[in-house]
């Protein structure tokens, strides 16, 4: 079936064809339908409880999405600047969207001068002398509140804080829209003050969404530029470059065609698709082209595409389709992600490496059925030369050959010490680390950290069962000894609560009490002072019944982890500051994304025990192994092993890109093993060599392996030019582990593997053997199932041409043959005259005595026709077997009757 | 549209429909009539008491809808030598019963605040803003939303006339008047009512002329022969999107309700102690007041 599947394309060419295009015209429409998601929900979890408190908090305290404008000049406090900010401070305030603007024009200052309150804006316009402008400057300075949210404390800096109204869900742009109409009104002032610029969620949607569209244009084109190059290099084969690309181009319609029709959003990591298409998809091509040419090879004379493109299908079908599935598995393994932007890119690239092996079944065999070589003129033969793959080899197979045990030992001890760098690793997943650290975006972020305080923040929302409690002294005691924590953490900038303001009254009115010191005594003169002021400037802080309070935190912490810990230090204090009658919950999308981090890493290790068990068992089951599975997940370890320590060497976080690198390199790498895996076991069938089938199957597998896996390594590479530093990592740290990968498939796999026998379970179900010949035959009598595939399993699958010689008399054999389709006779030499001794059909064996004891052989045996037999030998059965004796027992105990029965018939015949 | 809203707008139907049959104004509005003219006879058409005494509710709605209510009196009263004395004394909820707001404007138009928190201390502070335009004790309404407008402070000036909803109305832009007395920055429109001169809608304007409060007039009352008074009076801030509203419980207009001595620190001193700082005791008490009001439905049981 899986012939015929691979020949569909070189058989049926027209409808493959019209099918292909059919496909990808209706894809091209769903690409019309794509959407992009940059937005910040997609880094939280979809069904986080805290997402339902932060939605309320938000309804009740105000969003956090508002944008700084920050405004530096030495010369700020001038008539000339302040009508400048003036002007600006009007035009944001046109901008369509805009709901507020806080700065110094809209900002209230009251203070106590002489026994009077006096309350009024900071400015209300412009001031027209220099006196004017230094004693708003004064004014404003002179509200401790106001320090750090709007102004610098040397009053170089000022803030604008712009809300915009809840987006739009009608306009898809609004987001950018407003973004583009704030930079042009900036634009416009710019030039007047040494710094002006903007941060807010806006202007990091608008770059994130700037950012995609470049990789887009980016990535792709270079991907697909660095695969044909290193394919040229290597293959130095046209077609092999081009069909790879043609199969990823159609790849790529496909996916986003599928994604656009299902409402699947592609968000940043998506942006990396198109590469990973290309890269990853070109193994299947490599592989396949690679078996093709060895099928020209294998044909002496009259070469026929027809032929070598059967014994690609024939010896790589199985094989790669368990790599694309494997490679699937690596994508796909996060397909039950909390985290909408690793599901959606998982649901993404697991759709593309299953179209991509699809399209590439159907393409390849039909493009080289038109433009395919007759001959192969490439450097994947069997015959070694002086190319780059064949140079690695030599190296690794001397390693192989001289110091295996070193070269094993110094691997574990390699692993050791990467896995100790890997403790060092650490999660962040702040969007804001999605971005390079020199990108203007993050300059202006430190910047506004540096003069005022950070842009992210977080809220500390309290909620008392009991009414009027955030008036009351001892609770507003309990908000400063909170922030009085936060303070002692030392890693937050800022911290605001209504008890900050209500000192802050309470020391304009009292000229005596200093600020930060004196809480209002009574509830009374706290209600009184809270009546003073604009609700606009409280409702941020406090509910309008008092039961609930609200801190506002703002800081620059980057670091996931760093702040887990300091939030986790925090909840530890805030049950005993609190005490039982006030609930809190510590919220902010910042916190949301941040415990996401936390949920990530713990989703990666299961993602990656899971992908590895699932590889293990199906390597078992593959290669009917529990050696095999566990062979097969070295070269996915050791690279693993690698990359993780090398992320903690150079200090590189675990964040939504980097921790996917595993379970998709995994998924990569595990498609070599199983090539040189399966075409070990394939060698094993023919010879009892297994050294001698390990370096043919390394020999034949290397070259592919090699091209693949550097094709795969610059690939990755490529993204490291991407806008994105989430990806950037990711292509750098999957780019090393495909080189690793090289180290791990060529050089300790085959040491390993030298030390097992591996039989393919679907060789045996491929053998072309009437099952009942095994069932009926008298060595597996009385076995059960498992017990005689067991044993046929530990046996060789040999092939004999009529008028072979399977046993030569006189020699010296401990092999047994079963027939399994054929016959043979068994002839005597006695002294130049043969005997006929007996006629073997399928189902009987030979070689009996030879297996027991060591001795000379008593005949010779002929193939009368084409024979296929499986050959035991005793050394391997012994080996093999000594963890089943009832396997054992049992064929020994039938060896033993079919030699009674020949002994009983020869004697029958002697009387 | 809500409850609150609601009533307003059937409140001001029904005046509407009674206006309309009223037709008593008895001013001839010629098209070349100015907006100072037209101001002077609404001031001088409901204007005409000077000792006002109101017992009212404010109540507050923030952008997510929740309501606060205080509750309050308010004494008015102008005296022959043109000073407006104001004085808006709070009474619920508890915790700011007793704080009060004093204004006073003398015939040059000066004005002068001051504040009364008894959870303070037994002192008068003057508070000092920009000038009659602030806004006070966290509400929407400014002094002279409540003293109304002195004529010579600003620029009146008449444009077209409008029909709403089947009523007329007179409609005459306030400008900040400069120095020269020419014409500045527009501040508020004024839709002034034809049939009785009364000023049912005013739009209040930011810098850039985009209206950012808007104030309405509701329950509208003839109360003595041409003078008019409205029930309630709603503040919208379409900026901040919180509204507050202004409801008229008790009016009366009589020397009596507002002697010149409630104007004063001592009556207020006398009346409303300050309030000594908390005591596990009165504590206690202020939290059991505070509860069975609320138990009462919001209102204070006097």
């Amino acid at each position: 079936m899986i012939e015929r599947l691979y020949m569909l394309g070189y058989q049926s060419r027209l409808p493959v064809s019209l099918f292909l295009l059919l496909v990808t015209m209706m894809s091209l429409s769903g690409i019309q339908q794509l959407k992009i998601d940059t937005s910040m929900d997609s880094l939280i979890p979809a069904d986080d409880p805290a997402k339902l408190v932060y939605q309320r908090v938000m309804g009740e305290f105000g969003t956090d999405n508002k944008t700084i404008v920050y405004i530096k000049d030495a010369a700020l406090w001038t008539p000339e600047k302040l009508t400048s900010l003036q002007q600006l401070h009007e035009s944001i305030e046109m901008i369509d969207g805009v709901t507020r603007v806080d700065s110094l024009f809209s900002l209230h200052s009251v203070r106590g001068e002489a026994g009077k309150i006096v309350s009024r804006p900071v400015l209300r316009e412009a001031p027209q002398t220099e006196a004017e402008a230094i004693s708003a400057k004064k004014s404003a300075l002179a509200n401790p509140l106001y320090l750090g949210n709007y102004f610098s404390d040397d009053g170089a800096v000022t803030a604008m804080i712009v809300s915009v109204k809840e987006v739009d869900e009608n306009r898809s742009d609004f987001s950018l829209a407003f973004h583009h109409a704030l930079e042009e009104e900036l634009a416009k002032h710019r030039e007047q003050f040494e710094h002006l610029t903007q941060v807010g969620p806006p202007r990091i949607n608008a770059e994130l969404k700037q950012s995609l569209y470049d990789d887009f244009i980016l990535l792709g084109p270079l991907s697909a530029a660095v695969l044909v190059i290193s394919i040229l290099i290597f293959m130095r084969s046209w077609l092999s470059a081009m069909v790879p690309l043609l199969t990823s181009v159609m790849t790529i319609i496909w996916t986003f065609g599928l994604l656009g029709w299902l409402g699947i959003p592609i968000n940043i990591l998506s942006a990396m698709i198109p590469s990973l298409i290309i890269v990853i998809g070109s193994t299947e091509d490599t592989h396949m082209m690679a078996a093709y040419l060895r099928g020209l090879d294998q044909q002496t004379e009259n070469r026929n595409r027809e032929q070598a493109v059967r014994y690609m299908a024939k010896h790589i079908g199985l094989p790669l389709i368990l790599t694309v599935l494997t490679t699937t598995l690596g994508f796909a393994s996060n397909l039950f992600s909390e985290i909408g932007l690793i599901k959606d890119f998982s649901i993404a690239a697991s759709s593309a490496m299953l179209l991509n092996g699809f399209i590439t079944i159907l393409l390849m065999p039909l493009m080289l059925s038109l433009f395919g070589t007759n001959s192969n003129n490439t450097p994947v033969k069997c015959v070694e030369t002086n190319s780059v793959p064949d140079r690695i080899m030599r190296l690794f197979r001397y390693s192989q050959s001289h110091f295996p045990i070193s070269t094993l030992v110094f691997t574990v001890m390699m692993c050791a010490f990467f896995i100790y760098q890997a403790t060092r690793l650490y999660v962040t997943n702040d969007p804001l680390s999605y971005f390079p650290s020199d990108r203007p975006l993050i300059q202006d972020t430190k910047r506004i950290h540096e003069d005022l305080a950070g842009i992210k923040l977080f809220f500390i929302s309290l909620e008392s069962n009991q009414d009027h409690a955030f008036i009351r002294p001892e609770n507003l005691e309990k908000l400063s000894d909170i922030q009085a924590f936060l303070k002692r953490q030392g890693v937050y900038d800022q911290s605001l609560s209504i008890a900050d303001h209500l000192k802050f009254m309470n020391n304009q009115f009292r000229a005596d009490v200093t600020f930060g010191q004196g809480l209002p005594e009574t509830p009374q003169l706290a209600a009184q002072f809270l009546m003073l002021m604009h609700r606009g400037d409280t409702d941020s802080y406090i509910s309008q019944d008092y039961r609930r309070a609200n801190i506002i935190v703002r800081h620059n912490v980057t670091d996931s982890h760093t702040l887990n810990k300091y939030i986790q230090e925090l909840e530890q204090v805030m049950g005993p500051i609190v005490g039982s009658d006030i609930s809190y919950n510590i919220i902010g999308e910042n916190l949301m994304v941040n415990n996401a981090a936390e949920s990530l890493m713990t989703a990666q290790v299961k993602a990656l025990l899971l992908l590895l068990l699932l590889i293990f068992l199906i390597m078992s089951i593959m290669f009917t192994s529990v050696k095999g599975g566990l062979i097969a997940l070295v070269p996915a370890v050791i690279p693993i092993a690698m990359m993780f320590g090398i992320m903690g060497l150079l200090d590189i976080p675990l964040n939504p890109g980097t921790a996917m690198v595993a379970v998709i390199a995994i998924g990569i790498a595990i498609d070599g093993t199983i090539h040189l895996l399966a075409r070990y076991n394939e060698l094993c069938r023919h010879t009892s060599d297994f050294l001698s089938a390990v370096n043919t199957s390394v020999r034949e597998e290397a070259a592919p392996l090699i091209i693949s896996s550097i094709a795969l390594s610059l690939g990755f590479g490529i993204l490291i030019f991407s806008n994105f530093t989430i990806i950037a990592q990711f292509g750098a740290l999957a780019a090393a582990t495909m080189l690793f990968s090289i180290f791990a498939n060529l050089l300790i796999t085959p040491i390993l593997m030298a030390r097992i026998r591996l039989v393919g379970l679907y060789q045996i179900c491929a053998m072309p053997v009437n099952c009942s010949v095994l069932i009926d035959s008298p060595l597996f009598q009385n076995m059960n199932e498992y017990q005689r595939r067991k044993a046929v399993l530990i046996s060789e699958f040999r092939e004999f041409k009529q008028g072979d010689v399977l046993v030569k008399q006189d020699t010296i054999g401990r092999d047994m043959y079963l027939i399994l389709s054929g016959s043979a006779e068994v002839v005597r030499e006695d002294e130049g005259e043969k005997h006929s001794i007996a006629n073997l059909q399928p189902g009987q064996t030979f070689g009996e005595i030879g297996y027991i004891r060591e001795a000379e052989r008593v005949a010779n045996v002929i193939a009368t026709e084409d024979v296929t037999a499986l050959r035991f030998n005793y050394e391997r059965m012994k080996q093999d077997l000594k963890f089943f004796p009832n396997i054992v027992a049992k064929l020994n105990f039938n060896i033993s009757y079919i030699l009674g029965e020949r002994l009983a018939d020869m004697v029958g015949k002697s009387r | 549209m809500n409850k609150f809203h609601q009533q307003a707008y059937l409140y001001c139907s029904c005046m509407l429909l009674a206006l309309s049959c009223h037709a008593t104004s008895g001013f001839s509005f010629n098209p070349d009539t100015e907006g100072l003219e037209i101001m002077r006879v609404v001031h001088q058409r409901h204007q005409q008491f000077p000792y006002i005494y109101e017992e009212q509710s404010m109540v507050m709605e923030d952008r997510n809808g929740v309501r606060d209510t205080r509750r309050l009196k308010r004494y008015s009263r102008m005296d022959e030598d043109g000073t407006v004395q104001l004085l808006l004394l709070f009474d619920y909820p508890e915790e700011v019963r007793g704080v009060a707001i004093l204004a006073n404007r003398n015939a040059q138009g000066e004005i002068k605040k001051f504040l009364y928190l008894p959870g303070f201390q037994e002192k008068l502070i003057e508070s000092k803003g920009e000038g009659s335009n602030d806004h006070f004790l966290g509400t929407d309404f400014t002094v002279e939303d409540l003293t109304g407008e002195r004529l010579e402070d600003y620029y009146y000036a008449r444009t077209d006339d409008i029909e709403i909803e089947g009523v007329q109305y007179a409609v005459v832009d306030v400008h900040r008047k400069l120095d020269d007395d020419e014409k500045g920055i527009k501040l508020k429109t004024h839709f002034i009512c034809r049939d009785n001169l009364f000023i049912t809608m005013t739009q209040h304007y930011d810098s850039q002329g985009r209206v950012e409060r808007l104030q309405t007039q509701h329950d509208l009352r003839a109360v003595d022969g041409d003078m008019w008074r409205s029930n309630m009076i709603l503040i919208e801030d379409k900026r901040e999107r919180h509204q507050s509203l202004i409801k008229i419980h008790r009016r009366i207009f009589s020397r009596d309700y507002v002697p010149a001595e409630v104007f004063t620190a001592e009556w207020l001193f006398a009346n409303f102690p300050y309030i000594e700082p908390a005591t596990e005791e009165t504590d206690t008490f202020f939290f059991s007041a505070v509860q069975e009001i609320d138990m009462l439905g919001g209102q204070p049981n006097d």
